[in-house]
């Protein structure tokens, strides 16, 4: 038991800690499977192809932070709501208000990209 | 920011910034293209996934997907091809003269030379697919193009799958499987890599393994295994050819498992089988080392492997049943030329032993008894050993198989019922094991020899021969005391009766009930004569029903001395005292007497048979001189006993081991015109004897006729019983009908000849049971 408890978080990839930059100086620290909720993210961190990317576990996100936030936000919303049991409330309609219409479209485009 | 939005009422979208407004095709291509071949070389860890896939995007994004598309898979191409050139190409088999273990390895290495193409190919392709996602996400659907991934197949299948390239992999492969085959050690891992990639690639649907390597592999498996089974064939014996083929079937098992693949082994087999299985399965089972000498040898592990084989081809086990149904045939012939041919001639030799011994006066009397059973008692014990040996090679080797079973019982039944003597042989078996074997034994062990002599009674199929018999047999025992255990005959009873129906066993324990009342009866008598003036004599009478019993009273009653008719008619009349309107028949020749006999030296308790008396006490009122002897002719009239009965006892009194009465001439047949007188000097060493009757031995020709026309009259009445049964319950019916249903409700007691059911039916017809229909085909019922 004590064994397991012991061993470092990074040993499993899932629970790994991965940043993510914007374009604009902003970092983000995630779990691995966050940032794997992006299709992009993850053939970026690949460790069989292994490019750059994967080899120091950080990513860019090409865009203004506050796209980026909002990107990690809905990142971590459908981390934390995709296991979840087809009975459970998936409140998507507060995640849908939180992003502000102002960037709505750049965000979308970043999403198109990042394949979410 | 939420609450802004709408205190600012309708909120406004505002465009995204433009991505790079310094887009250019050629530029972003040249950079990708660059990357892509360092990709190729394996330096991805230097690149940047984030930029390149943006070049790409961009170049899907700024319409430019065609020439993204073409261009990547020029790349892939070219970077194919010359890895071919480099790693393929170079390690073709060119020596074909030299030694095949240095090709095995050439072959090896081309072969792991395809999956390191292979492997760099993939790992190539699946880098690029997550580059070019975004072209496969949005470009390749309606452009009409091969996604990625599937490109990059299509491109191997095109650049590497080619002639000359495909046929040497091929022909790599073939020579390694042959290497294998011959004995050798191959690298196999280096041919289940090249294998599985052909496994993995697929044109139309097809494979490329089930295109361009299985066809070949058995086709060339077939010519091999072709010169195999005529080489094998001539050098090895049966089982070792057996171990050859099963060793083949196992190689070739592994190999689909190891590196071929499933889909494979049923083809494989087959040709296996086809080649060295069902052509040549007839020679080698009749090969010197085949399967008559393993069933005596007892070899069950060749003989299982050859099962195994067997059931592997269709007419294997056709071929094996066949071959084990003449070899149990041909077993059993043996054993019965040998009961039949020996069966004679013990007879003889036993007859010169008997003369010797009554001349020598060395008498062997108890010895001989078990003797005239022998022939009988070794046939069926013959019988029994083959059945079980073959038993064990069915359950140990053959897997119980029913088939199998079948054939073997149709082997046994046959060459049982060739054997004209069965029914009886197997009635004496029976008979010598309940007078004579079962001392010693646990009743376990008796139960265990009955139920053997019911799988040999199962066999035969005229079964109301065997009754008759054991009727016979068991009518003797239950007379003279000799059954040893009442457990046993009741235990054979319940066997008869559990095999056969009640009906078959009714007569036989109405004999039983027939004793035991007799005992009660005996007692009863015993009452009666303390009440009523006692005869000289005691007497025992076993009262039997005289259906039940296979005993006819004599024609003509003999005649019976006073002192005897004394005793008679005191039984008579308590027997009909106690029941009225019953007839008693005296069958004086199944009786014995104990008597005490005066002779000059001494006095002995004799014992002799009924017959044997009646003709003593005729010598009872003659003196003791020389004149005083009786003719034959003389004994006859007197006793009025038949001439063979009466031979018999002469004999037995005047001829076997106790002579009490003296023959004149002497000699050891009983003539017409001998004389005897009384024996006043006999001497004996013991007090009491018996004289038992010279015994009779397996039935001679002419009782085997007499036998035979009983049970052939039997049957008529048998036959005439069931048609009349059948027509009474049917009223009409055709003629095949009947014949058939007839024979089938009797074929459980004997297989009905249709000739004499017909013969039956005519007879049936004119005493008006039935009639013919005008139909000339079919009968009526007439009440």
């Amino acid at each position: 038991m004590s064994d397991i408890e012991m061993q470092p978080e990074s040993e499993n990839p899932a629970n790994e800690w991965v940043r993510i930059d914007s374009n604009d100086g902003f970092s983000y620290l995630v779990k691995r499977n966050v940032a794997e909720t992006s299709g992009t993210m993850r053939n970026m961190l690949d460790p069989n192809s292994g490019y750059a990317e994967a080899q120091t576990r950080t990513c860019l996100i090409d865009e203004r932070g506050i796209v980026t936030e909002k990107l990690i936000e809905y990142m971590c919303f459908k981390a934390h709501y995709q296991t979840v049991g087809p009975k459970e409330d998936i409140p998507s309609q507060e995640m849908q208000e939180r992003i502000p219409p102002e960037i709505v479209l750049e965000v979308l485009l970043a999403a198109d990209y990042q394949e979410m | 920011m939420a609450t802004a939005a709408r205190r600012g009422g309708r909120p406004k979208i505002k465009p995204p910034k433009k991505h790079g407004p310094d887009f250019n095709v050629d530029t972003t291509w040249k950079a990708l293209s660059k990357n892509v071949k360092e990709i190729f070389n394996h330096n991805a860890a230097s690149l940047s996934f984030e930029e390149n896939y943006r070049y790409a995007y961009n170049m899907v994004l700024y319409k430019e997907g065609e020439k993204l598309y073409k261009g990547i898979s020029k790349l892939v191409s070219d970077n194919l091809d010359h890895l071919a050139e480099e790693q393929i190409t170079p390690r073709f088999i060119t020596t074909t003269n030299s030694h095949p273990g240095q090709q095995s390895q050439e072959g090896e290495l081309l072969l792991k030379g395809l999956r390191d193409v292979w492997d760099d190919h993939v790992s190539n392709m699946t880098k690029l697919g997550q580059l070019l996602k975004y072209m496969d996400r949005i470009y390749t659907d309606p452009a009409g193009v091969p996604k990625t991934w599937d490109k990059g197949l299509e491109l191997f299948l095109k650049h590497i799958i080619r002639s000359p390239i495909k046929d040497n992999l091929v022909a790599a492969i073939l020579h390694q499987i042959q290497y294998e085959r011959d004995g050798f050690v191959v690298n196999r891992s280096a041919i289940k890599g090249c294998v599985d990639v052909f496994l993995w690639l697929e044109t139309d649907q097809v494979t490329v393994y089930k295109k361009e390597l299985e066809p070949l592999f058995l086709s060339e498996s077939e010519r091999f295994y072709k010169d195999e089974s005529q080489k094998l064939l001539d050098s090895c014996g049966a089982p070792e050819y057996l171990q050859r083929v099963e060793a083949r079937f196992d190689a070739e098992d592994s190999r689909i498992h190891h590196y071929l693949s499933p889909q494979t082994l049923a083809a494989i087999t087959r040709i296996i089988g086809e080649t060295l299985l069902t052509p040549n399965l007839t020679t080698v089972i009749s090969k010197d080392s085949g399967l008559d000498v393993m069933i005596n040898l007892n070899a069950l592990d060749d003989l299982s492997r050859l099962y195994r084989l067997s059931i592997r081809v269709p007419t294997g086990v056709p071929t094996l049943k066949r071959a084990l149904h003449d070899s149990a045939i041909k077993r059993g012939k043996e054993l019965n030329d040998i009961s039949l041919g020996s069966g004679t001639a013990d007879v003889e030799g036993e007859g010169a032993k008997e003369d010797e011994a009554s001349n020598k006066a060395k008498g062997k009397g108890k010895a001989r008894l078990p003797n005239t059973a022998l022939p009988a008692v070794t046939w069926v014990q013959g019988v029994l050993d083959l059945k079980d040996r073959f038993d064990r090679i069915w359950t140990e080797a053959f897997k119980s198989d029913r088939d199998i079973e079948v054939s073997l019982d149709e082997a046994f039944e046959s060459f049982i019922n060739q054997h004209e003597k069965a029914p009886e042989y197997i009635s004496l078996f029976i008979d010598d094991h309940l007078k004579n074997g079962l001392k010693g034994k646990t009743d376990d062990e008796v139960d265990a020899i009955l139920a053997k002599a019911i799988t040999v009674f199962r066999y035969i199929t005229d079964k109301d021969v065997f009754e008759r018999y054991y009727k016979n047999h068991l009518a003797k025992r239950l007379l003279h005391g000799k059954s040893l255990s009442d457990d046993a005959e009741r235990g054979m009873l319940t066997k008869l009766k559990v095999e056969s129906g009640y009906q078959f066993t009714s007569k036989l324990e109405g004999m039983f009930n027939d004793i035991r009342l007799s005992k009660d009866t005996m007692e009863a008598y015993r009452e009666y004569i303390r009440e009523h003036t006692a005869p000289r004599i005691d007497l025992n009478v076993t009262v039997m029903t005289s259906t039940f019993w296979p005993i006819s009273a004599p024609a003509v009653a003999c005649a019976v001395p006073e002192i005897l008719e004394e005793v008679c008619e005191s039984f008579e009349s308590f027997y009909f005292s106690r029941h009225s309107g019953r007839r008693l028949t005296w069958t004086m020749s199944l009786g014995n007497a104990d008597l005490k006999i005066g002779f000059k030296a001494k006095r002995h308790d004799v014992n002799v048979s009924t017959y044997a008396l009646i003709i003593l006490l005729l010598f009872e009122d003659l003196g003791d001189g020389e004149n005083d002897f009786l003719t034959y002719e003389e004994i006859k009239t007197a006793t009025n006993i038949e001439d063979r009965e009466s031979k018999r006892n002469l004999q037995s009194l005047a001829c076997a081991k106790y002579k009490i009465l003296k023959k004149h001439p002497p000699g050891r047949d009983i003539n017409d015109n001998d004389s005897f007188s009384f024996n006043h000097e006999f001497t004996a060493p013991v007090q009491k004897f018996k004289i038992s009757t010279v015994s009779s031995k397996p039935e001679n020709a002419q009782e085997r006729t007499e036998t035979k026309d009983k049970i052939e009259e039997e049957r008529r009445y048998q036959i005439d019983a069931c048609v009349v049964r059948i027509m009474k319950d049917r009223k009409t019916m055709t003629h095949l009908l009947l014949v058939n249903e007839v024979v089938s409700q009797l074929s459980s007691r004997f297989n009905p000849d249709p000739m004499t059911i017909k013969r039956r039916i005519e007879n049936l017809i004119e005493k008006e049971y039935l009639e013919r229909c005008p139909d000339r085909k079919s009968y009526n019922y007439v009440a």
